[in-house]
């Protein structure tokens, strides 16, 4: 049970390769895909969703594998919310949903009903005769996240659904994805770090093309343990120092003058402690490590 | 209903309201046999951009990443279906702008007696099979091409060069009776002719094909 990706490769025709020999697997429950732009994410997904083929490597859904004649199969096992979406504008959410059900062939009185469950889940019910085009961002996220469940897919994967939301927003679309993870498996797509923090036990950091990491969180921590240091500076001068040598994942003005959290395999050479990682120190020390720290 | 909101947006139905009445104010005919000439050549031009975003419009919006993962028969049914709304809209116009020309032209009609009223009835339902066709075939041709290159620019634009081709007197000595527009070309003044109707077919045999052909770069292309 899962999504199992063995030496992935995607090239594209002006030769970027955006997926490099990659291997994952993703179990059920929430799963993240920490990365920054341009790593390889949404490629990834537009693979895992059968809208881009790949240039050599394996991928098994649930234990099929992909290829052409099993393509409609796979599909079926798939939600998808993509990065960017614009569901018909001049729709009501209604409307739009029922469309999008129509077009799953899903019988009508089963999107029907699956459409009042979502929305009554989504707390969108009231929103239900507002025309798309009239909704804020966030509720469009929801009503996309509504049609990427329509079919009661056992995979659900979402691309970037947070970017550009306001915190209430995020943190609603978050508790959302937690919810219909039950008996499921989503593949939560961001590179915002705090939003994999509240959501996944699970993730995979993404540079490249290559995963620098896959597994639990906590082991994820503990990989950083160690090599995350706060300094304290009065002078500006060592400040813009530290900044040219190390990774600083924070820095903020104290009383006392300037406080840097930096990230280093060695002790940096000045007045330091060790400290606890966050996730997102965790993220930046795996992201660096081969290449400069 | 929806599919109506979908792709025969307000813009969309004003542009081509707009396009009739601009088309029978400046296109000028004296005699009402002259009208299905005057017509049938620019309602072309009205299909194809009119139709070009039938599906492309799916893959502007991102949406056709989820359409992806519904099942072929019913996206193509879909499309399908896209097609026909669009088409009827046309043809409604096709035929509303058939009456602006006699409304605000009062082309010179072949008398007012009875045989007289009956050809032009006669004389507007062979426009109207005419532009039926014409509608159909450059409409699914659009789509076609715009699916074809994901662009409904690249639609608009590849129909463009075959209506130049075909609506010009090279066009016409090359493709004869054969060639689709082969209506506007025909002899007016011979009622009897109805050679025009070899160019009619050509457009319903390639518009068959388009449709034909129509899953398989959906499905290679999406």
């Amino acid at each position: 049970m899962g999504i199992k990706i063995e030496d992935l490769t995607v090239t594209f025709r002006n030769h970027v390769t955006a997926v490099n020999h990659a291997d994952l697997e993703i179990p059920m429950g929430m799963f993240g895909l920490l990365g920054e732009n341009g790593a390889g994410k949404t490629t990834l997904m537009r693979v895992l969703t059968t809208v881009l083929s790949p240039t050599s490597g394996t991928l098994t859904l649930d234990g099929i594998p992909y290829s052409e004649k099993n393509y409609e199969k796979i599909r079926k096992k798939i939600g998808y919310l993509p990065q960017e979406i614009d569901l018909y504008p001049s729709l009501s959410v209604q409307e739009c949903l029922e469309y999008m059900g129509d077009l799953s062939g899903i019988p009508r009185q089963i999107y029907r009903e699956r459409i009042n469950y979502y929305l009554e889940k989504t707390n969108l019910s009231e929103q239900r005769r507002k025309k798309m085009k009239q909704l804020s961002g966030g509720m469009k996220r929801r009503v996309g996240l509504i049609q990427a469940l329509l079919n009661e897919p056992k995979f659900l994967i979402v691309d970037e659904p947070t970017t550009g939301l306001d915190p209430e927003e995020r943190i609603r679309i978050r508790n959302l994805l937690v919810d219909f993870s039950e008996g499921r498996t989503v593949l939560f797509s961001t590179h915002v770090v705090e939003d994999l923090a509240a959501t996944c036990n699970q993730l995979a950091v993404m540079k490249k093309g290559k995963f620098l990491y896959s597994g639990n969180m906590k082991e994820l921590l503990e990989q950083a343990r160690g090599h995350i240091w706060i300094c304290k500076t009065k002078e500006e001068g060592t400040a813009r120092e530290l900044e040219k040598k190390y990774h600083v994942s924070s820095k903020q003005y104290a009383g006392d003058g300037l406080r840097m959290k930096l990230i280093s395999e060695t002790p940096p050479q000045a007045e330091c402690s060790p400290c606890e990682a966050t996730l997102e120190d965790a993220y930046i020390y795996i992201a660096n490590k081969e290449t400069d720290l | 209903m929806r599919e109506m909101k979908i792709s025969l947006t307000f813009q969309k139905q004003a542009y081509a309201v707009f396009f009739a009445i601009i088309l029978s104010l400046v296109r000028g005919v004296s005699y009402s046999n002259e009208i299905g000439i005057a017509l049938e050549t620019p309602m072309a031009i009205l299909a194809f951009t009119f139709c070009a975003d039938t599906y492309t419009q799916e893959i502007v919006s991102k949406r056709s990443e989820i359409w992806r993962l519904c099942p072929m028969k019913r996206r193509i049914y879909f499309i399908y279906r896209r097609i026909v709304i669009q088409e009827i809209f046309l043809l409604i116009i096709a035929a509303a702008s058939y009456g602006l020309f006699f409304l605000l032209q009062n082309p010179i009609t072949y008398g007012i007696t009875q045989n007289g009223l009956e050809s032009e009835i006669c004389r507007f339902f062979v426009y109207f099979a005419a532009v039926a066709v014409t509608l159909g075939f450059w409409g699914i041709l659009s789509n076609l091409i715009a699916c074809l290159f994901r662009n409904m620019w690249v639609g608009i634009g590849g129909c463009m060069v075959l209506w130049l081709i075909t609506n010009s007197v090279i066009g016409n000595r090359i493709f004869g009776a054969w060639n689709l527009f082969s209506y506007s070309f025909r002899n007016i003044e011979d009622s009897r002719d109805f050679s025009w109707l070899y160019g009619k077919v050509v457009c319903i045999c390639l518009g068959i094909a388009a449709m034909a052909a129509l899953p398989e770069i959906i499905r290679k292309r999406g």
